[in-house]
């Protein structure tokens, strides 16, 4: 028995813990003191906000603790995290708690014990210095064994990714194999220390802990603390501005690498295009691997799919952007030739339609699109008959906002002289740029899957059931950008069969021809595609239907069965 | 012996004393440059060709020809729209290069 | 000597084939298809470079192979090879057993609405080279109706990676200007355009065919390729392209646009092909064993390839490939 309340062998963990806490503290400092002054203002704000405060609550024990949308993902993996998270979590508090139910040891004065409080002195390891209270035994015990049962998991998945339903995972460095050495040892030897009592086991405890506290600022495991100032950040509303400051800093220390998204990524069909995922990308960056972060946000299609599946919700999507806003192109873009065209209408209708770019090299689209509004009677005007400006989404993909505005206001122009009240789209990619970046006050702008599910559902078209199966896939910018899942699915009901596809909405894997990239070349599309074409033929449809006019080329390459729009599917119902 | 030729400036391209340090080290990130067989589909689909004189075509030969000025004033009408790379039949990544020109 | 020799495909590298492989003693089976010998020559008018017309080569080599024993309407479902030889079993559930099997299966035509911006199957007044063809033959096709303006797009399908095809289709060059001469006879106060990317007149003759083009016909041929098709108000076609000689992008308004498909391997064939161990090249038609002293060989002892099965090829090119397979299968069998 150990009549003693201090013992060396918690130097080790001590030294570890105050070196942490040192640097989250300087962290916390820069990323804040980073911040635009409006941001930071936001954030100070959103803490005392009840809804924002209730949000932060809600998030900070759903994800940092019960990592709830990584159970959604895959339950195994779920396990892992909330046992190793929330068990180390509740041994923190229990033994906390416990504190004040100590029951001395032999020999140790119960108000030397108690002094511990005042002296700012924890005693971290009871077992050692004090003898548990039955019930927080079982507790200690209970949470103890958890976190060894998510090691174990976690030990399996590292020997043999697949039997936890993990296809690919994260190659680390010497450092973060060390470091999780390190966490995986931590409570193996605390149960032997507190079973055995066998002093070298406490001190392997307490300096493992040194090492995974010491190096924790360095590696991946940066993300506990990280996460939860992330989360507050995110509450407060606060948007990527520039890479690697303020709050980037706050995103890029909170990607825990966990991989999820590799698998996620349509690029991850072979392990060299796997390199370019949302986890490596964050990584690099945080490296200050300038040329490869710069490399993957140039290759990256933007679909979206990781910050969707993402635990975390990381805006990797925006970082890029942010990245590639940075990379010096003097293009020196300049418009000012729009100026000669024309604003003069024709003649004023109600609905305004504007193929878009891509649409004009699928006619198909554009004539169904004029059979169905003949169809229905619309009163309509087709703006980009004759050529068209570009709506400027390409440009900013290209990390050039600036630029696009002369795209964006000629285009408003065009179209508030039109006199419409409704601005029907083709295209997803004008879509998503019309929608967040375009003022057009009183217009309603839809893409033609809601407008013509409007049609359908107010009786103006009429169309006919067949039996064909059909299979829908979500183009990126409007299923996971906009969440437009249901209205073609309702449309493709009403004139055929719809069939599933493996992954739908918004886990839908990105055709590959997406103008988001601009390194991948055409073979490394081709196997994108091919894999995507799979996925949707996973039911055996007939058709393939899509509503994006890239999707349906890049299909059309790949595809065993024919590759439809849906505006093309409901012209032949017509 | 001089005949008098060459008092008038010559309107021949000076193949000996082009400058290709631009095209070389375009041709270095992105060796496509070279597969270009000058179709004009590039051009005949740009969307900012439909008002201005913007041809990619054109670009890289000027890039070959010593006129790069002239090069890179034509990108400033580019919308980077994408429509030159999704016609071109031998698969240039027509955007990334336009790009790559002034980086 | 009576061994069975199996010929899959009745086109004019199969009919070729037949009737040498007869004259040596052998003796040739066809197992075609279609209802018909004579495969894709069968349904054309006249042919480059001299306008010959195609029904009299046809008729010949028809009758070369009257004695050959033929099957129509009629496919290969299954093949084994043991050490006696090959044995495959036909779609009526016969079963024939053969020394050695020639693949003369050909070329399918390049689908047009693959190339969607070309507007095929969209709008009326677009058509394809066989369509044309057709039209010369009877006569008869509701889309031609006194066209002022006609253009042909070469390329159609070849030299293309957007559709999967890099390579160059050979023959397409040589029919474009044939056919718009014809087109010419038949309207010879139309304009006829056409837009190429690289005119390959190869040949011997055909270089003579594209001066008569320029010369008698007054066709008119650009430099470029067209990108983009749409529809104008009157329905008549608007295309667009670059006239790359002139250095500036043009837009025309034609009544007719023929489309000169590109040849493809044909797929029906790949079922067998696949029992039968012969790969496909990078352009997705069937390997030989190199393209000199081995086109008529496969990587499988036996397995012969003639014709357009191992990339696009012209007649007299095929006619030649058949005669060389002959004298291949004539050495494989005395060995």
């Amino acid at each position: 028995m150990n009549s003693q309340i201090f013992h060396p062998f918690v130097l080790p963990f001590v030294l570890g813990m105050a070196f942490v806490l040192t640097y989250c503290l300087v962290g916390l400092i820069r990323v804040i003191s980073q911040l635009p002054k409006d941001d930071r203002k936001k954030f100070w704000r959103s803490l005392v906000t009840p809804k924002t405060a209730w949000a932060n609550i809600r998030d900070l024990f759903g994800d940092c603790l019960f990592h709830v949308k990584i159970w959604k993902r895959n339950p195994v993996l779920g396990y892992m995290h909330t046992a190793i998270a929330f068990g180390w979590f509740m041994i923190i508090v229990i033994g906390h708690v416990m504190l004040f139910t100590l029951k001395p040891l032999q020999g140790v004065e119960v108000e030397r014990l108690q002094g511990m409080f005042t002296n700012f002195y924890y005693p971290i390891f009871f077992k050692y210095f004090a003898e548990e209270t039955p019930v927080f035994a079982f507790l200690m015990d209970f949470f103890l064994l958890m976190i060894i049962s998510g090691i174990l998991i976690a030990v399996v998945k590292k020997i043999h990714s697949k039997i936890v339903g993990v296809k690919r995972v994260m190659h680390f460095g010497f450092a973060d194999s060390l470091i999780r050495f390190a966490l995986w040892t931590i409570f193996p030897f605390r149960l032997i220390a507190e079973k055995t009592n066998i002093m070298a086991f406490w001190w392997l405890y307490s300096i493992d802990l040194l090492i995974f506290m010491c190096m924790l600022p360095f590696t991946r495991y940066m993300h506990i603390p990280t996460e939860a100032l992330f989360i507050l950040l995110r509450h407060a509303g606060i948007k990527v501005t520039e890479p690697r400051k303020g709050y980037v800093l706050a995103e890029l220390y909170s990607c825990p690498s966990c991989g999820l998204c590799i698998d996620a990524c349509p690029m991850s069909v072979n392990d060299k295009m796997s390199g370019n995922t949302s986890a490596y990308f964050m990584k690099k960056l945080r490296n200050k691997d300038t040329e490869e972060s710069q490399r993957i946000a140039e290759t990256c299609l933007m679909c979206g799919k990781c910050v969707k599946i993402c635990p975390l919700s990381i805006e990797s999507c925006d970082i890029k952007f942010s990245q590639r806003a940075s990379i010096p192109y003097n293009i020196n873009s300049d418009h000012s030739y729009l100026n000669v065209i024309s604003t003069e209408a024709e003649k004023s209708s109600k609905v305004l339609y504007f193929a878009g770019c891509m649409t004009q090299l699928t006619p198909k689209i554009m004539r169904a699109m004029k059979q169905i509004m003949e169809k229905a009677g619309e009163d309509y005007q087709f703006m980009d008959e004759n050529g068209v400006i570009c709506c400027g989404r390409p440009m900013m993909l290209s990390g050039k906002t600036a630029e696009a505005k002369a795209m964006v206001e000629k285009n408003t122009e065009l179209i508030k002289k039109s006199g419409a009240t409704k601005l029907v789209l083709s295209c997803p990619i004008c879509y998503k740029v019309f929608k967040e970046e375009y003022h057009l006050e009183g217009i309603e702008i839809q893409h033609h899957t809601q407008y013509i599910d409007e049609l359908v559902k107010t009786g103006k078209l009429k169309v006919s059931k067949g039996d064909v199966n059909y299979v829908y896939h979500d183009p990126c910018e409007l299923g996971r950008a906009f969440e437009i899942y249901d209205e073609p699915r309702e449309v493709l009901e009403n004139v055929g069969n719809l069939r599933k596809a493996k992954s739908e909405k918004e886990i839908s894997i990105c055709c590959g021809g997406s103008l988001g990239s601009f390194t991948l070349t055409q073979q490394e599309r081709d196997e994108i595609t091919a894999n995507s074409v799979n996925d949707l033929m996973f039911n055996n449809p007939d058709e393939i239907v899509t509503a994006c006019p890239l999707c349906l080329k890049t299909f059309a390459r790949k595809s065993p069965v024919k590759v439809k729009d849906i505006a093309e599917v409901v012209s032949e119902k017509i | 012996m001089d005949f008098g030729f060459c008092l008038s400036p010559s309107s021949h391209v000076k193949m000996d004393s082009v400058d290709l340090t631009t095209f070389n080290r375009l041709k270095e990130i992105n060796p496509d440059v070279n597969t270009c067989i000058a179709c004009g589909s590039c051009t005949a689909t740009c969307t900012a060709g439909n008002f201005t004189e913007m041809s990619f075509r054109r670009m890289l030969l000027m890039l070959q020809r010593g006129k790069e000025d002239e090069a890179k004033k034509m990108i400033q009408r580019c919308m980077l729209c994408g429509k030159c790379t999704l016609v071109c039949p031998r698969g240039i990544n027509i955007r990334k290069i336009l790009l790559d020109i002034t980086r | 000597m009576k061994e069975n020799i199996l010929i899959i495909g009745g086109g004019a590298a199969g009919m070729e084939a037949a009737t040498q492989l007869q004259k040596m003693g052998l003796t040739p089976i066809i197992i075609e298809k279609s209802e018909t010998l004579g495969g894709h020559i069968a349904q054309w008018d006249r042919l480059f470079p001299a306008f010959h017309p195609a029904k009299d080569v046809v008729d010949k080599m028809l009758d070369q192979v009257k004695d050959v024993k033929t099957y129509l309407n009629t496919e290969v479902v299954d093949i084994q090879k043991d050490n006696n030889g090959f044995h495959a079993v036909l779609s009526n559930n016969e079963k024939i057993d053969a020394k050695a099997v020639i693949l003369a299966t050909g070329f399918d035509i390049f689908k047009a609405e693959r190339k969607q911006e070309y507007g095929y199957g969209i709008y009326n007044n677009v058509m394809t080279s066989v369509e044309l063809e057709k039209f010369f033959r009877t006569g008869k096709d509701e889309r031609i109706n006194n066209p002022k303006k006609i253009g042909f797009v070469h390329c159609v399908g070849a030299r293309d990676v957007k559709v999967c095809n890099t390579y160059c289709s050979k023959v397409c060059c040589t029919t474009a200007l044939k056919q718009a001469c014809e087109i010419k006879e038949v309207f010879p106060d139309a304009e006829v355009y056409t837009f190429y990317m690289d005119l390959r007149m190869f040949g011997p003759g055909y270089e003579d065919l594209y001066l008569k083009t320029q010369k008698d016909f007054d066709v008119k041929c650009v430099r470029g390729r067209v990108c983009e098709v749409s529809e104008d108000m009157d329905g008549k076609l608007v295309i667009k392209a670059e006239d790359t000689l002139f250095g500036k992008p043009l837009k025309m308004t034609l009544d007719v646009l023929v489309l000169m498909c590109a040849m493809e391997k044909n797929k029906s064939i790949d079922a067998i092909q696949q029992k039968l161990g012969v790969a496909n090249n990078n352009d997705g038609f069937m390997q030989n064993s190199d393209m000199y002293l081995g086109m008529n060989n496969t990587a499988q002892d036996g397995v012969f390839v003639a014709g357009a099965c191992t990339a696009p090829k012209s007649l007299p090119d095929t006619i030649g490939e058949a005669r060389s397979v002959a004298t291949q299968v004539y050495n494989y069998i005395n060995r």
